[in-house]
């Protein structure tokens, strides 16, 4: 275990280097509340609720996901995978006594802590200085479910690159696979189609998918809604990730053996 | 004691043969043809602990397959094989923990970090305990002499340093085996005689049995007391290595810098390569090399000289013909 958090705390260092990036990333943080600050602002005008939210509710909730939607940068690991494994630089991974799935997560890990750290601080800065209320549960046990359901969705999201990353052992082209799955997620989460025009039984079928728990139900349940659907958001998300697990150290064995273009 | 073994070990690749076009792209999508192409055919290597083996042989003659296949990155199609008592292909971590490989153009450090931050992750991955931690890295830095490189940002080091660097990270675990491919490459004379002196230190003084794979006959003439041949998949010569360049290495190359414009006199046994007013390159019968060399020394106003190996694709060639 020790290996794999100096992995992710090597990844952070890394990212650690680049001052204007950093800069860049406090900037984007605090811009993006006086957007939604500005934004909200325009469309409440004259009105006290919108889908069923409040003012400080629909902030709060624009910031928690957008937050959440940030931290969300797993798909560079199966872009990054392809690219190795089809330019012979993947072996470096295979030679050193480590999992590779548990070295591409750990990375994961590594680059969000940091992103995660720099949000989380340029945003409670500005909370506190221009005194915006902030709307959040008051229920301890939702709060621990939210923050629970937010690792567990990073963690599934960085499985699954991982495993469309490895299909480029099979496949070498993967980019129709990636294309499905940002669609797929784009759909579950409304981002397509409204998810209210959407027949009950389709809505209530997309609650076994995983995608649904990745950013919109924990911003839900930080600002006190849905929160019955925490218990379940959890187990699905569970399930999803031992899935995964499973299945990418099963497909990684099985394929590797079979790849001869894998580099030196 | 036998520490890599392979009994008729071959790999064969399938490769897609496209047809000429656009045309033949088209094709390709329905109907695809391919062809078996054998990278390594039949191949069998004993090395014992300790040694130091050049692996030589021209481009696409199958060496860095059979070291892929070495260091458990790729499967055999058929054949034994057998590393430290494992066969590699598992990647088990009891096997990874024991060897080492070093790709002249390709880095296992992080370019944004420093060495030393790479070298506290390779600390944990290889599960390093602290004092033998600090007493490899302290005795492979000061070795190298590179103390005041250790906290300056990767990317930032030449390439000659980059590569000490490369090869502390793989020897900080102590490993038995240290697979190298092409430690030299790109590297001037000063920095390649640095990394040669370091590999003969570490084989002596550690025990560490060195597989080195490279293109330059002076890599393999001062580090390898055998070396194995390959040539289209296949062993052709396995021994040592001053009888091979004895027996096959025919000549020379000499170059010679004039301080100014001079008329000189080539001797007939000697092949001119490139000829202007103040260069002469000249391919010297390997007996002849010491006569040649004196010859212009006391008669021509000379700037520089140098002689270089006859290259491997000739010597291979010799070999393979049996000349």
């Amino acid at each position: 275990m020790k290996k794999y958090l100096e992995i992710a705390k090597a990844y952070m260092k890394a990212q650690l280097i680049w001052r204007s990036d950093t800069f860049v990333d406090v900037i984007l943080a605090v811009s993006k509340i006086l957007f939604a600050w500005i934004l909200w602002s325009i469309l409440f005008e004259g009105k006290k609720q919108i889908a069923g939210l409040g003012f400080q509710t629909m902030i709060s909730y624009y910031i928690i996901s957008s937050y959440l939607f940030q931290l969300e940068k797993s798909a560079e690991i199966s872009q990054q995978m392809t690219g190795m494994l089809r330019n012979g630089t993947f072996s470096k991974y295979m030679v050193i006594p480590v999992q590779t799935q548990g070295y591409f997560v750990a990375m994961e890990a590594g680059k969000i802590a940091f992103s995660a750290g720099i949000g989380f601080l340029a945003t409670f800065l500005w909370f506190y200085l221009f005194r915006i209320p902030f709307v959040h549960t008051a229920n301890i046990k939702i709060l621990l479910c939210g923050i629970i359901m937010v690792v567990l969705g990073l963690l599934f999201m960085a499985l699954l690159n991982y495993f469309l990353g490895i299909l480029t052992l099979k496949f070498e082209e993967i980019n129709i696979f990636l294309m499905i799955k940002d669609n797929l997620s784009a759909f579950v989460t409304g981002a397509v189609i409204p998810l209210a025009l959407l027949p009950e039984w389709m809505i209530a079928g997309m609650r076994f998918l995983p995608f649904y728990y990745v950013t919109y139900l924990p911003s839900m349940l930080f600002i006190g809604k849905c929160e019955e659907e925490a218990i379940t958001g959890l187990i699905v998300l569970s399930v999803w990730c031992i899935a995964f697990l499973v299945l990418n150290l099963v497909t990684y064995e099985h394929d590797r053996i079979k790849y001869d273009g894998a580099g030196i | 004691m036998k520490i890599i073994e392979t009994e008729n070990l071959t790999k064969k690749y399938k490769r897609y043969k496209k047809q000429e076009g656009l045309a033949g792209s088209i094709k390709g999508l329905f109907h695809r043809e391919y062809e078996e192409k054998i990278a390594v055919d039949d191949f069998d290597i004993h090395v014992n602990e300790g040694e130091f083996v050049g692996l030589i042989g021209p481009n696409g003659a199958g060496k860095t397959t059979l070291v892929k296949m070495l260091t458990g990155i790729i499967a055999p199609t058929s054949g034994k094989i057998q590393v430290m008592g494992f066969y590699p292909n598992k990647l088990e971590k009891a096997f990874k923990q024991q060897y080492a490989v070093v790709m002249g153009q390709k880095s296992q450090l992080f370019f944004e970090l420093t060495t030393e931050d790479t070298l506290r992750l390779f600390k944990e991955i290889y599960c390093i305990p602290e004092d033998e931690y600090k007493r490899n890295k302290n005795f492979f830095v000061d070795l190298f002499q590179v103390q005041e490189l250790m906290n300056v940002q990767v990317r930032t080091l030449s390439l000659g340093e980059r590569m000490k660097m490369e090869l502390i990270a793989a020897l900080l675990h102590n490993p038995k085996i240290l697979f190298l491919d092409e430690p030299t490459i790109g590297l001037d004379a000063v920095a390649s005689k640095q990394i040669r002196t370091f590999l003969k230190d570490v084989n002596e003084s550690r025990g560490t049995t060195i597989l080195l794979t490279s293109h330059y006959m002076e890599d393999i003439k001062v580090l390898c007391k055998r070396s194995v041949v390959v040539n289209y998949g296949r062993k052709i010569y396995d021994g040592d290595t001053d009888m091979l360049f004895e027996n096959y290495q025919k000549s020379k190359k000499m170059t010679i810098y004039f301080e100014h414009s001079v008329e000189s006199d080539v001797p007939e046994y000697c092949r001119v390569l490139e000829k202007t007013d103040d260069k002469l390159v000249l391919e010297i019968p390997k007996q002849n090399a010491e006569k040649v060399l004196e010859s212009y020394i006391g008669h021509y106003p000379i700037r520089d000289i140098g002689i270089e190996e006859e290259e491997i694709g000739s010597v291979v060639e010799r070999i393979y013909k049996g000349v």
